[in-house]
């Protein structure tokens, strides 16, 4: 624990050698994600609601799961950027240390200037639920089950990242994939799944299961439909797969070719 | 301490693309080729010993290291490096060992360089009376004190190495991989590391491999030479011997106006005379034939247009003999 403490401190104080880049960075990225949802909210004002949902039901889901990626691109960036380490070959010195190499990545770097999204979304959230007007049960219910959600949602996105990165100890390069596999999904999450059509949600409910970390349950707590078996199942999907993910990159860590000298 | 037993190491390398299709592409084609970088070496090390790596470069050293490191998994053969296999339990080498490649700094870039310190102290456990005791001495032989506070970014590139190779050693490893610890560096820095590394060998005991493209290194400091080209070793033996089988040549390289005909030159110190082009390159054994004698003898063949001479480059050396 201490030895993560030292190597976080380590990377916050690298990272504050910079300043100016910091800034700049944190208040561009916060400006883009305000103008993202604002334009959610014109067009749904404008249609009122998307297939049964109206816009703080749609506002429920669009900030569990950019919360979720935020966190992720702030926790994870390392391993978002990972393709770093395979084109410079710098995960050889990863390697030759008596911790793992996940530990190490995790712990190198934090995107602090993706917290202004996460703020957001935790907005966005707050908004949707004064909005909905929940009855007593209903409300402590979801508040209840929000951070279930979330913490669900960042796993998955972070096993979604790992998977990907794994991907780099073959390909080099994962940028390209990283559209399939992270944004594209995360940005169809914002809205509820029924939206799409069913050879979309077969694979947001399997390969890349984000489907589960917001709609699953949101469903069953606005009384759309589904069972308490709803709630279960974000979790168990999350573990089952960070699981898959974390294996995944044991295996291809033994492929590792590292570079010439 | 070390054991390499039909160590091998093949590199499949495909073809790849540009772009996402590109890169999809090449993740499903079969076009490759195979490259043995480590093929089929097999050396055992011992405890206190001091050994030189040398070969050209793409000979399959870094290769080698980084197997014996755990980085990589050779394709197949048995490694073990203190008794213990670095495939199977990496960490546990990891803290027998200490590594530094002299191309790439392991220290955290943006911060002092006690802070690197600090971090590796906590990652590999060291207690704090040991930490204390192993500043003191490091800073003796390497004198790291004066710049223990400078972020690592603006060291000079003899400090940053003399910084490495501290922190190699802070866990107290009784092995140490050098790859070209002493590349890039002008003569007192190397003095000083080598001086250094010595040190580490005689006194402490350390178990050392070390790569490098120095001849003077090797004179200096290894007390046996390994010798590697297209992944083989070609030569594993005493300094001696290497000077017996290659001699380290110097090297001369003449431009004369007419190409005089030297088939029948015959002296003493001459390892080759060969035409490359219209040059006549001659590898030659300073400590029998000095270099202005066989300056001398030279002029006498024909009329030098121009005349270059270089000092032994292992890699060119290995080359031309194997």
């Amino acid at each position: 624990m201490s030895l993560y403490l030292k190597l976080i401190s380590g990377s916050l104080r690298s990272r504050m050698q910079y300043k100016m880049n910091f800034l700049v960075s944190s208040i561009s990225y916060g400006l883009i994600m305000a103008v993202d949802f604002v334009l959610l909210a014109a067009i749904l004002q404008r249609f009122n609601d998307v297939k049964g949902w109206n816009l703080y039901e749609v506002g429920l889901l669009y900030g569990i799961s950019s919360v979720a990626i935020t966190l992720y691109r702030v926790f994870g960036v390392e391993i978002h950027n990972f393709e770093r380490y395979m084109v410079e070959g710098d995960f050889d010195s990863l390697l030759i240390r008596p911790v793992s190499p996940l530990s190490l990545l995790l712990t190198k770097n934090l995107d602090l200037s993706r917290i202004g999204g996460t703020i957001q979304g935790i907005l966005i959230l707050a908004i949707s639920i004064f909005g909905l007007n929940l009855k007593n049960f209903e409300l402590f219910l979801l508040v209840l089950y929000l951070p279930i959600s979330i913490i669900s949602g960042v796993a998955i996105c972070f096993s979604l990242g790992l998977l990907t990165a794994t991907i780099a100890f073959w390909t080099q390069r994962i940028k390209d994939f990283q559209t399939f596999t992270l944004y594209a999904p995360f940005n169809a999450a914002n809205y509820p799944m029924n939206i799409y059509p069913s050879w979309l949600k077969l694979i947001f409910f399997t390969v890349i299961p984000v489907g589960f970390m917001n709609y699953t349950p949101i469903l069953f707590l606005l009384d759309k439909g589904g069972s308490l078996w709803n709630l279960a199942l974000p979790p168990a999907v999350a573990t089952i797969f960070l699981f898959l993910a974390l294996r995944f990159w044991q295996f291809g860590i033994r492929h590792y070719h590292s570079t010439g000298s | 301490m070390i054991v390499a037993d039909q160590l091998n190491k093949h590199f499949k390398i495909y073809e790849t693309k540009k772009g996402f299709i590109g890169s999809f592409a090449s993740l499903l084609s079969t076009k490759h080729h195979i490259v043995k970088a480590v093929n089929d070496i097999s050396f055992t090390i011992e405890k206190g010993e001091f050994v030189g790596y040398i070969g050209p470069n793409g000979a399959g050293k870094s290769t080698t290291i980084k197997m014996l490191s755990g980085i990589l998994h050779p394709t197949n053969g048995r490694i073990e490096v203190g008794g213990i296999s670095p495939q199977k339990r990496r960490k546990e080498v990891a803290k027998k060992i200490g590594i530094v490649f002299g191309q790439r700094t392991q220290l955290w870039w943006d911060l002092p360089l006690r802070d690197s310190f600090d971090i590796l102290k906590e990652m590999y456990k060291v207690p704090d009376a040991k930490y204390q005791r192993f500043l003191k001495l490091y800073d003796d032989m390497l004198q790291i004190g004066k710049f223990m506070d400078t972020p690592v970014r603006k060291l000079s590139l003899g400090q940053r190495m003399r910084g490495d190779l501290a922190a190699a050693m802070i866990h107290d490893p009784d092995i140490l991989f050098l790859d070209e610890p002493t590349i890039g560096l002008d003569v007192n820095a190397k003095t000083s590391i080598r001086a250094f590394l010595k040190e580490l060998n005689t006194n402490e005991k350390k178990t050392i491999l070390l790569t490098t493209h120095d001849m003077d290194d090797i004179e200096q400091l290894c007390s046996r030479v390994i010798v590697i080209n297209h992944g083989q070793i070609v030569l594993d033996g005493t300094l001696e011997e290497l000077r017996k089988n290659i001699g380290l040549p110097s090297l001369m390289e003449i431009q004369y106006r007419e190409k005089p005909d030297v088939s029948e030159v015959k002296l003493t110190g001459i390892e080759k005379m060969k035409w490359e082009d219209e040059k006549l390159v001659i590898l030659y054994d300073r400590s029998v034939l000095s270099s202005p004698s066989l300056l001398q003898n030279v002029t006498q063949w024909g009329e030098p247009l121009d005349i270059q001479m270089k000092e032994p480059d292992i890699e060119e050396v290995i080359q031309k003999i194997y």
